[in-house]
């Protein structure tokens, strides 16, 4: 069934691949692959090229099918990949083009404290954001939302966590979107997507997800470093989350319905998981609206992780936040569609970008982006793994005019979840964290060596690609001192 | 012999599963949905309830992806874990079927599964009956 073929790449430059059209019959544009040739020789174990070739069948693609350094293997899109299509050209909005978990994202936030000024009462809080923060699958919060309310989350995002107190008008600033997109259609939402998010509020989840506590370890870009307020040593914490299981039932829901607009508008794609629908049809707009919702009601979980996070901040060190300087850098998606403006042979367009692992990039000036980061460009964040690093990056120009202003999202997986739980000892791991200072508390044992350092790339080396190519900057570093996971 | 085996997947969970006949097929593979995601932590003192769900489709990997995405999503929704199925009508469109399940808090769940996708999706007919190769999100 995984038999791979030698997918023919034509090299463009040091950090950029092509696969031509001529590779697959049906190609509408090239696929063009962020990458080294490290990391080539990772991605091509694996079917993600395919995939790549795949969606450069949708209707409407604009330039090329991308693909970032992270890039692996995932159903119908790649993982890491980006797609751009043109609604006034027959483009088309793919539920597969987001994947299950959508809006999965990641949030920073900083604090005044030094490691030094944290080190001795680091397991205690690692302790106490493992008890406080529900994680782990099907994780029920305490946070208590009445039917009403839920609707209303859907609308409103992360300003409904706010209104209810769990946050600052300041948030929203920082978070993509101000935490709420435009447009979202609770109608759009069936009732089973409304009974498999109940209660998911302000619950991490379990896989990939995680909260970290980490300590930057390396700074790149000494005047963003300043303008952020950013320091060697600084403690800083990463919620990494999405929208749940309402987030998973309207993709589920739109996969299926979609599968029979494939036949309406004659649209041929070389795997039904990419099924979708044209972008001003009307399944495309109901599929954008209920997608919306589990957008805002995955900004309004992580708001409320973020609430929780600073609630067990001021249990232990009995200082309210504000004081501890828990402001939010910033907060974005890395599985999402959205309707932005790019410019395409020096005309403006309105365009479906999807993202589907991989982080908006926006530059320095873009009016999407709040007053306080007009000048620096997006704060991009990139989570690592639980031994390595994440990293804080910002977005360039360069982005915009190559990849729609997007770069990569994370690590990539490199192992199979069956092969690091096969080669991987979780004792042995335990100790080799705890080598390195890192303390890891997780719902399951089995998490812990699935998520393991060895079944992922090194974020150092896709950081490197996405940093050289230009398609974001390196900011700052950090390395991981506190693993909360699902 | 279990009639599903794990196959390599870089990020999701791929299974191949064995059936005498079409309607085994169906049943062994929503069963390893559970068997793979969660751990019974008792056998006494279990109530069991059963539900019945209908499915329609336009064609059998349809039929087949609908019925494993409503059994996943059925258990997450109302928290119930399935360890039964009696099939009792199955063509290329329709599925009629009787689900044994009970409270998700009798079982510990060891991962995730959020949805079957149609990628690299066979389903096939061979000497010994069905097999089908499905990818689930995790």
């Amino acid at each position: 069934m995984y038999e791979t073929r030698e997918v023919a790449l034509e090299k463009i430059d040091d950090f950029r691949w092509r696969i031509p059209r001529s590779y697959k019959p049906g190609m509408r544009v090239p696929g063009i692959i962020y990458a080294d040739e490290k990391l080539l020789k990772d991605i091509r174990q694996d079917k993600a090229l395919e995939q790549v070739a795949n969606v450069a069948f949708l209707p409407g693609i604009v330039n090329a099918s991308f693909a970032m350094p992270d890039i692996h293997w995932g159903y119908g899109f790649c993982i890491g990949g980006v797609a751009a299509t043109d609604p006034e050209n027959s483009g088309v909005v793919s539920p597969g083009g987001v994947g299950f978990d959508i809006n999965c994202g990641v949030r920073l936030l900083k604090t005044n404290f030094q490691y030094e000024d944290i080190k001795d009462k680091l397991k205690d809080l690692v302790y106490a954001l493992f008890s406080d923060i529900p994680a782990g699958v099907g994780s029920k919060g305490d946070i208590r939302v009445s039917a009403k309310e839920e609707k209303e989350i859907l609308v409103k995002g992360s300003k409904w966590a706010v209104g209810k107190g769990y946050g600052t008008q300041e948030d929203l600033e920082c978070t993509e979107e101000n935490g709420a997109i435009q447009g979202a259609d609770p109608q759009a939402v069936s009732e089973r997507a409304y009974e498999r998010g109940k209660a998911q509020s302000g619950t991490l989840g379990s896989g990939n997800h995680f909260l970290e506590v980490q300590v930057i370890d390396q700074l790149y870009d000494r005047d963003i470093c300043d303008e952020l307020d950013l320091n060697l040593g600084q403690v800083t914490v990463m919620i990494h989350s999405g929208s749940r299981g309402l987030g998973y039932q309207v993709c589920e829901d739109y996969v299926k319905s979609m599968q029979h607009c494939l036949q309406k508008y004659n649209i041929n794609v070389p795997d039904r998981q990419l099924a979708c629908a044209p972008v001003n049809s009307a399944e495309g707009k109901a599929y954008l609206s209920a997608m919306k919702c589990a957008a805002n009601y995955a900004w309004a979980n992580r708001q409320c992780l973020m609430h929780l996070t600073r609630m067990v901040f001021e249990k232990i060190f009995s200082l309210s936040w504000q004081k501890m300087g828990m402001s939010l850098i910033y907060d974005v998606a890395h599985n999402i569609a959205k309707i932005e403006k790019h410019v395409i042979d020096g005309k403006e367009k309105g365009l479906c970008i999807h993202r589907k692992g991989a982080t908006r990039a926006f530059p320095p000036g873009h009016p999407a982006l709040p007053e306080r980061y007009k000048k620096i460009g997006q704060p991009v964040i990139i989570p690592g793994d639980m031994g390595r690093n994440s990293y804080l990056l910002a977005g360039t120009q360069k982005a915009m005019e190559e990849t729609f202003g997007s770069t990569c999202h994370g690590a990539g997986r490199l192992k199979s979840r069956t092969a690091a739980a096969k080669s991987i000892n979780l004792g042995v791991l335990l100790k080799e964290l705890e080598a390195k200072g890192i303390i890891v508390k997780a719902s399951g044992r089995g998490t812990i060596v699935e998520e393991a350092p060895q079944a992922y790339k090194d974020v150092n080396d896709v950081v490197d690609v996405v940093h050289n190519a230009g398609v974001s900057k390196r900011v700052c570093r950090m390395k991981p001192v506190g693993v909360i996971k699902g | 012999m279990k009639n599903y085996e794990l196959i390599e997947h870089t990020a999701d969970l791929a299974v191949r599963v064995r059936g005498r006949d079409l309607n085994d097929l169906f049943k062994n593979t929503a069963l390893a949905i559970f068997e793979i995601s969660s751990e019974k932590l008792r056998n006494k003192d279990i109530k069991h309830k059963k539900i019945i769900i209908k499915q329609k489709a336009d064609n059998l990997p349809e039929l087949f992806v609908n019925w494993l995405n409503e059994v996943i999503s059925l258990s997450a929704a109302k928290g119930l874990i399935f360890d039964g199925f009696q099939i009792s009508k199955l063509t290329e469109n329709n599925l009629e079927a009787v689900a044994s399940c009970s409270d998700i808090k009798n079982y510990k769940i060891n991962s995730e599964i959020k949805a079957a996708t149609y990628h690299e999706l066979h389903i096939e007919k061979n000497e010994s009956g069905w097999q089908a190769e499905v990818i689930f999100d995790v």
